[in-house]
Parts: C-alpha cells; sequence; structure tokens
C-alpha cells in the first residue's frame, strides 16, 4: 500500500497556526513522524490565499526536506501553484492534484511529460467542469478522458493515481457501493495503475469516525485500491492495512505483517 | 565477517534470494562444502530456538528452512555423500484416519534443515506402510509418528505396537508428536521420545541418530 501522509496540511488547525507562525520544528516533527511510520509520501498543502500559496509552500517544503528525503506529495486546489512549486523539490514527487475539471491537466501532464521529470506522479481525481458525477458510469467517463490525456502525453498508467473521490458516508444513499464500482473497473482495466482515496472524507458527521474509515480501507483495498491519504501514525490504520494485505495474498509468508510488527509499527505501543 | 558468517545470517533472516551467491562466494573462497553445510544447519538450530522461545513466528522459521534449501542445492554438486543425510535418515508420516499434516510437514521441514534424509510417507499412513518403509530404507534411524486428533491417538498406539515387535526394532527411535499427545502417552506406548514442537523435535532426532 502507498501512503500518502496528510499531517502537514494547512486545513488542520494546529498546522495552519504553525504555518502563520513559520515554526518550522512543528512541520519537521510532522514529516519526521509519518516518515518513521512507513509512509511513501509526505504531503504538503499549505491551505492559504493563493497569493502566499506558493511562498508558503516553498517554506513548508523546505522543512520537509530538510528532516526527510521521501518525496513530497505537493497538494494545492491551484494547477498553476502546482507548476510553480514542483520546482522547489529536491526529488520526484507527486502533483497533488488535477482532476477533469478547466485544463488542470493541460498544465500538469506537459510536466509529467519531460525527460527530466518522469519520476513524478499524479493523483487525477474523477470530476470535471459539471462537480463530481453522482453516479459511476459518469465517473468512470471522466475516467476515460483522463487517461485519454494520459495516452497522448505519454503518461504511463503506473504514474497516476487515480482518486475515485470519497463522499461522506452519513448522506450516502447506497453506502460506498459506486465508489467500489469505480475503484473495481479502473482496477480491471489498468492493473497497473494506483488508486488512491483521502479515506477520513468518508466518516465525516458520523461518531466513532476510526470504526468507519478502517471498514472502508478493508473495502476499498478489497475493490483494488492500493494507495491512500492517511494519517500513517495511526496505528490502527496501519496495521490493519499489513493485515489486510496478507489476508488479500500480497504479502509472502506475512512477512512483511511481521516486519511491521517486529519494526513497532503496529500493534499495542511496547513500553 | 566472513563469508560463511554471511550464509548463517541469510539462513537466520531467511534471504533465499540472496543466498546462493552468498554459498557460492563461501566455496569460491576455498571453504569446504561440509563447512557450509555445518554452518547452514547450525543457523537453522538458532532459528528453532528462536521458534521455541517464541521470539518468532511459523512463517519466519518457514522462510529460514527454504533458505536454507536455496543454499543447499548450491552446495549439492560438491558434497561427496550427497547433500543431505549428513545426520541420518528418518521416516515421518501422520498415523492413519488422521489427515493433518500442517505440524507433520513443519517437524519434517526443520529435521531436513538439520541435516537429516527425510522421507515423508504423507498422512492416513497405516501401520504396515511404516513397517514396508523402514525395511526398504536399513539406514534409517528414527520414525516419527503425527496424529492431531484424540481419535487417532488409537491409531498411533497401534503403529508403536506394530514397530515395537519387528526384528529391526533395535536400530531404530520412534518419536510422536501432536496437540493431543503427551510425554506420558509417548512412554506408555512405548515410544522413545515426544516432543511439543518443530525445533524440539529436530534437535530430539539428532540427539537419538547420534
Amino acid at each position: 500500500m502507498i501512503i500518502i501522509g496528510e499531517k502537514i496540511n494547512g486545513s488542520i488547525p494546529s498546522v495552519a497556526e504553525a504555518i502563520a507562525n513559520r515554526d518550522a520544528e512543528f512541520i519537521k516533527d510532522r514529516a519526521r513522524k509519518q516518515a518513521e511510520a512507513n509512509a511513501t509520501f509526505i504531503d504538503c498543502c499549505a491551505s492559504v490565499p493563493e497569493d502566499q500559496e506558493l511562498e508558503t509552500l516553498k517554506w513548508m517544503i523546505d522543512c520537509i526536506q530538510e528532516v526527510t528525503d521521501l518525496p513530497i506529495s505537493v497538494d494545492s486546489p491551484s494547477a498553476d501553484i502546482l507548476v510553480e512549486a514542483y520546482k522547489f523539490c529536491k526529488r520526484p514527487g507527486l502533483f497533488n492534484s488535477v482532476s477533469g475539471e478547466g485544463d488542470k491537466i493541460d498544465k500538469i501532464f506537459p510536466i509529467m511529460a519531460q525527460e527530466e521529470n518522469k519520476g513524478w506522479q499524479v493523483i487525477a481525481l474523477l470530476s470535471d467542469d459539471t462537480g463530481i458525477p453522482k453516479c459511476a458510469a459518469d465517473r468512470l467517463r471522466v475516467f476515460d478522458n483522463i487517461m485519454a490525456k494520459a495516452k497522448e502525453y505519454g503518461i504511463a498508467p503506473s504514474r497516476i493515481h487515480i482518486d475515485p473521490l470519497v463522499e461522506m458516508l452519513c448522506t450516502s444513499e447506497d453506502g460506498i457501493a459506486t465508489n467500489i464500482e469505480v475503484i473495481s473497473t479502473v482496477r480491471k482495466q489498468y492493473p497497473d495503475i494506483h488508486i488512491t482515496a483521502a479515506i477520513s472524507n468518508i466518516s465525516f458527521n458520523l461518531p466513532v469516525r476510526k470504526l468507519i474509515n478502517l471498514g472502508f480501507t478493508v473495502l476499498a483495498m478489497n475493490a483494488g485500491l492500493d494507495s491512500g491519504i492517511l494519517d500513517p501514525t495511526n496505528r490502527d490504520m496501519l496495521g490493519l492495512i499489513y493485515a489486510t494485505e496478507a489476508l488479500m495474498g500480497e504479502d509472502d509468508y506475512c512477512m512483511e505483517y511481521i516486519g511491521a510488527y517486529r519494526e513497532g509499527l503496529i500493534g499495542p505501543v511496547k513500553k | 565477517m566472513s563469508k560463511i558468517e554471511e550464509v548463517s545470517g541469510l539462513v537466520i533472516k531467511g534471504k533465499a534470494k540472496l543466498i546462493a551467491a552468498a554459498v557460492q562466494e563461501a566455496l569460491d573462497e576455498g571453504n569446504e562444502a561440509t563447512a557450509v553445510l555445518d554452518a547452514m544447519i547450525e543457523a537453522m538450530g538458532v532459528v528453532g530456538e528462536r521458534f521455541k522461545n517464541n521470539e518468532i513466528f511459523v512463517p519466519e522459521m518457514l522462510i529460514a528452512a527454504r533458505a536454507m534449501k536455496k543454499g543447499v542445492e548450491v552446495l549439492k554438486p560438491h558434497l561427496s555423500g550427497g547433500s543431505a543425510g549428513v545426520a541420518g535418515k528418518m521416516i515421518i508420516g501422520t498415523v492413519a484416519g488422521d489427515l493433518h499434516d500442517i505440524g507433520k510437514n513443519l517437524v519434517a521441514m526443520m529435521i531436513e534443515s538439520a541435516g537429516f534424509e527425510v522421507i515423508d510417507l504423507g498422512v492416513d499412513v497405516p501401520a504396515d506402510k511404516f513397517v514396508e518403509a523402514v525395511r526398504e530404507n536399513p539406514d534409517v534411524k528414527v520414525v516419527g509418528l503425527s496424529a492431531l486428533l484424540t481419535t487417532t491417538m488409537p491409531a498411533m498406539k497401534e503403529t508403536v505396537k506394530i514397530l515395537n515387535e519387528q526384528d529391526f526394532r533395535g536400530n531404530i527411535k520412534i518419536m510422536v508428536g501432536g496437540a493431543p499427545i503427551s510425554p506420558e502417552f509417548a512412554e506408555e506406548i512405548g515410544a522413545d521420545a515426544y516432543t511439543a514442537d518443530a525445533a524440539s523435535a529436530a534437535q530430539k532426532a539428532k540427539e537419538l541418530a547420534a
């Protein structure tokens, strides 16, 4: 499972405060802890007005790169910001994100197509100018358009993380049936593609959110999810991911699971 | 670290992909094939000990044995008397009426890793098949019987009884094991040894065959 560590995001109040005060230690500490917890990417989202965003991202990315070599997921709703901010990264990371909306793809994919940026990956949301399509068929239509563009620019599916868009369970009429249909269809069509999700969105406005998040993760992984935007320091989530991979037959001799336990990443905290 | 130590480390860590090259390098350095084999057997002893002490899990023992097997494959052409069997020959099987093989396989694997040539008769093995196997392999030193069910304990008793009546009985030792088996039961039915887990079984088999 590819883990995109979500803990450095200006929409989290304590992070917003650290950004406002330019509290580098706070950001570094979160980067370090996520790296120790086996994150694959460290997400970095400023969540500030666009005129301050680039400068803020530079400061945040510098902080992260001081403490870890992990690739960074450069997170901004603005493609114009992304095309500038990715240059702050010392090593190839993840553009977070594009979608079928506007000309985002036409701004990001040409950069990814350049020889020196072949290591860069991208998250592609299945929304378009009409918003988030209600049914699976419409999201898959957006998906087809994105893949046509990828082909046009020569971006291999293995560089793309498709986000089927997770909406809150409490107002859904069919549970996560739409997500599951999208995930399994995408997985069937492109065995090498990555499928990701902002997992905690599922549990908004419900009590004991953790239980919903864990249940969603198992079901989505079973359908083909292999990447997630989540908190890797959440030991229950990380443990559940390792367990699910073993149960799905993706962990020979359960050695990854045992290894995570040995490293103290999962299970009860040892005193 | 010497090449032989490296091989031992790779067995303990279960690195099947890396071990062939390391064994070859150890040989190229001028080490005797038997010395490399002994080091691997010793390493499996360490693994068995850790398993017995609940320090490692079953899969960790499995991958160690798998790594050892890969290493032995490289050694084979260099060992005069064949790779297996430096410690002796052993026959193993689950007794009549019992189809369980996980425990029996673990024991077979650990005993093989201890340097034995193991003849695995499989599951649901009638007593006369054990007798026949010993007759076909007069150099067999140990016979191991496994039973998981309380309902197949009588079959184990019967098998030991029949083996005890054979003229070759003086040449073999009989080991028994399985969830419902106890040292007392082993003694009562006339077996030579009982062990509680795969690692102890390998250790015991070595003692009995020595």
